[in-house]
């Protein structure tokens, strides 16, 4: 994908340390930057560092030490009001998937649409158009807790991207899925990558990585950015 | 802030924990029907001690009739000493005529009596409510320090028993009072608290999806309020079905004769309703404060 330098950077890590207590490093002096509308790869071994990664961008976590900015905003100056605005910008699909087991699968993807006073009509539309895409539909009023992994995951995908995030963050969105339903969860995600989303997805899927190409791949080993291979470069 | 998601999120917390709210449903109702029974029944002992005060009259008994200028300086002096309707003076010939006209076709039985024989007597009407009813023993106390009075007649039992029973109902007022604050308060900031933790799991996703303070917190508050109007107007609606019943059962002679039963105002209806809704939504504000960190 095309990327513009002079395009402004829609995330960004300057020199970002995070150590969880007593002393584990999960990042160290991690720098690097994004541009809206990129599609990037974040990868590394299991435990490297990639979901404290993105749980910093969406502020679940915050640094020990350095800079973030995201959507030109520094994350540890903002105010409430402002990371709730922040967070609806923001879809993420977490590695656990984080739905509520008592709702449905139609409830829990509504969600991020509700607490933005979304309409009905086009609540029901949007959720319909994903469970479609995301061969869900015959789970749409199925308990969460009710589904298998693969089906969990690819609710929580749906819910992340049900409010067509400025920036989508997916936590091994492939992991419990086979490849059929691997290439329809990429196919979403390219869907909003040119409706101009910026999408960081965190997978060691070789799959992934050897047929979809990202404006960046990165590299993270042992909590530090080792690689940083720009498709431009 | 959208009303439909505020109470599609109000039915979803109700639904969760509907146990806990029943129960809280419940002492809130009973508080507030304990309280307004008591509150209702001081009301009624004060109307009746009011129309009881109307028909008190303290008798003053005289050694001797006294002068023109003396009846003016008694005057003087017990309406010094509290605020009197009426002051009537009966020389010992209208007491005799009084006793005649009470004895009725039984009156020749005095005839040979002397019509001087009875002592002269002063009629004091005070004005009072229920109140100062306590106090009338002291208003006694003070007609027996009159010059010439030998002794002062009232319903003394009456007046001290109605007294002390005020005195009960207004304790049990207070402290009924104080349950329905302790309960309205507490036991809806423990429900709402309830309701926090079984939902924390959903409470922390919608932070992280960007949903506003007000978008948490209004259905739980919404809640408080809602155990307040149901909690009050059930406990009202049951006081008014027990009023009806009181009525119905002991609608005779006697005391509840002499009380002539009246419901509470619709303004003090309205205040306790607006009280307790009050008090509900200030233990939800509290419990969503000291639950919510967000």
């Amino acid at each position: 994908m095309d990327t513009e330098t002079s395009q402004p950077a829609i995330i960004e890590f300057i020199k970002v340390n995070k150590i969880y207590p007593p002393d584990v490093v999960a990042l160290r002096d991690v720098s690097f930057s994004i541009k809206a509308g990129e599609m990037i790869f974040l990868t590394g071994i299991s435990g490297a560092g990639k979901s404290t990664l993105l749980k910093l961008i969406c502020a679940m976590e915050h640094p020990t030490k350095g800079l973030i900015d995201v959507q030109g905003r520094e994350l540890s100056s903002i105010t409430p009001a402002e990371m709730q605005l922040l967070r609806q910008k923001i879809g993420m699909a977490y590695q656990d998937f984080k739905l509520l087991p008592g709702l449905t699968v139609y409830q829990n993807i509504a969600m991020p649409m509700e607490v933005t006073y979304t309409p009905n009509r086009t609540i029901k539309d949007r959720i319909n158009y994903l469970l479609d895409l995301l061969n869900l539909t015959d789970k749409k009023h199925i308990r969460a807790g009710k589904l298998s992994r693969g089906e969990q995951q690819r609710a929580a995908l749906a819910r992340a991207a049900a409010n067509y995030p400025p920036i989508l963050l997916a936590d091994e969105p492939t992991g419990n899925l086979d490849q059929d339903n691997a290439r329809l969860v990429m196919k979403l995600f390219d869907q909003l990558n040119r409706a101009g989303s910026t999408i960081i997805i965190a997978t060691h899927d070789p799959l992934i990585l050897r047929d979809y190409s990202a404006a960046q791949t990165l590299e993270i080993r042992q909590g530090e950015l080792i690689k940083n291979d720009t498709l431009d470069n | 802030m959208k009303l439909s998601a505020i109470l599609i999120q109000t039915v979803r917390n109700l639904r969760q924990t509907w146990g806990s709210q029943i129960m809280t449903l419940a002492t809130v109702t009973l508080s507030v029907l304990i309280f307004s029974f008591f509150f209702l029944i001081f009301l009624n002992l004060k109307h009746a001690g009011i129309r009881l005060g109307d028909n008190i009259r303290l008798l003053v008994y005289l050694d001797h009739q006294p002068t023109a200028a003396a009846q003016a300086k008694i005057r003087s002096e017990i309406r010094s000493f509290g605020k009197v309707d009426k002051i009537v003076f009966k020389s010992s010939r209208d007491a005799f005529a009084q006793l005649k006209r009470q004895l009725g076709p039984d009156r020749d039985v005095l005839d040979d009596f002397d019509p001087e024989f009875l002592p002269p007597f002063i009629e004091v009407y005070p004005l009072r409510s229920l109140s100062s009813l306590s106090h009338i023993n002291n208003f006694a106390n003070f007609l027996a320090t009159l010059p010439g009075a030998q002794k002062v007649q009232y319903g003394r039992g009456w007046i001290e028993r109605l007294g002390y029973f005020t005195q009960l109902i207004r304790l049990i007022l207070f402290l009924s009072g104080g349950l329905l604050v302790l309960t309205a308060t507490f036991m809806v900031s423990s429900t709402i608290r309830l309701t926090v933790v079984s939902r924390r799991p959903e409470l922390e996703i919608m932070r992280l999806i960007g949903a506003s303070r007000s978008y948490i917190q209004a259905p739980l508050l919404l809640e408080g309020l809602l155990q307040g109007v149901l909690g009050s107007g059930l406990g009202i609606a049951c006081l008014y079905l027990l009023f009806n019943w009181l009525q119905h059962h002991f609608n005779g002679p006697g005391l509840f004769k002499l009380l002539q039963l009246t419901f509470l105002p619709p303004a003090m209806t309205g205040a306790i309703l607006s009280v307790s809704i009050l008090l509900c939504t200030t233990g939800s504000i509290v419990s969503i404060r000291k639950s919510l960190r967000l």
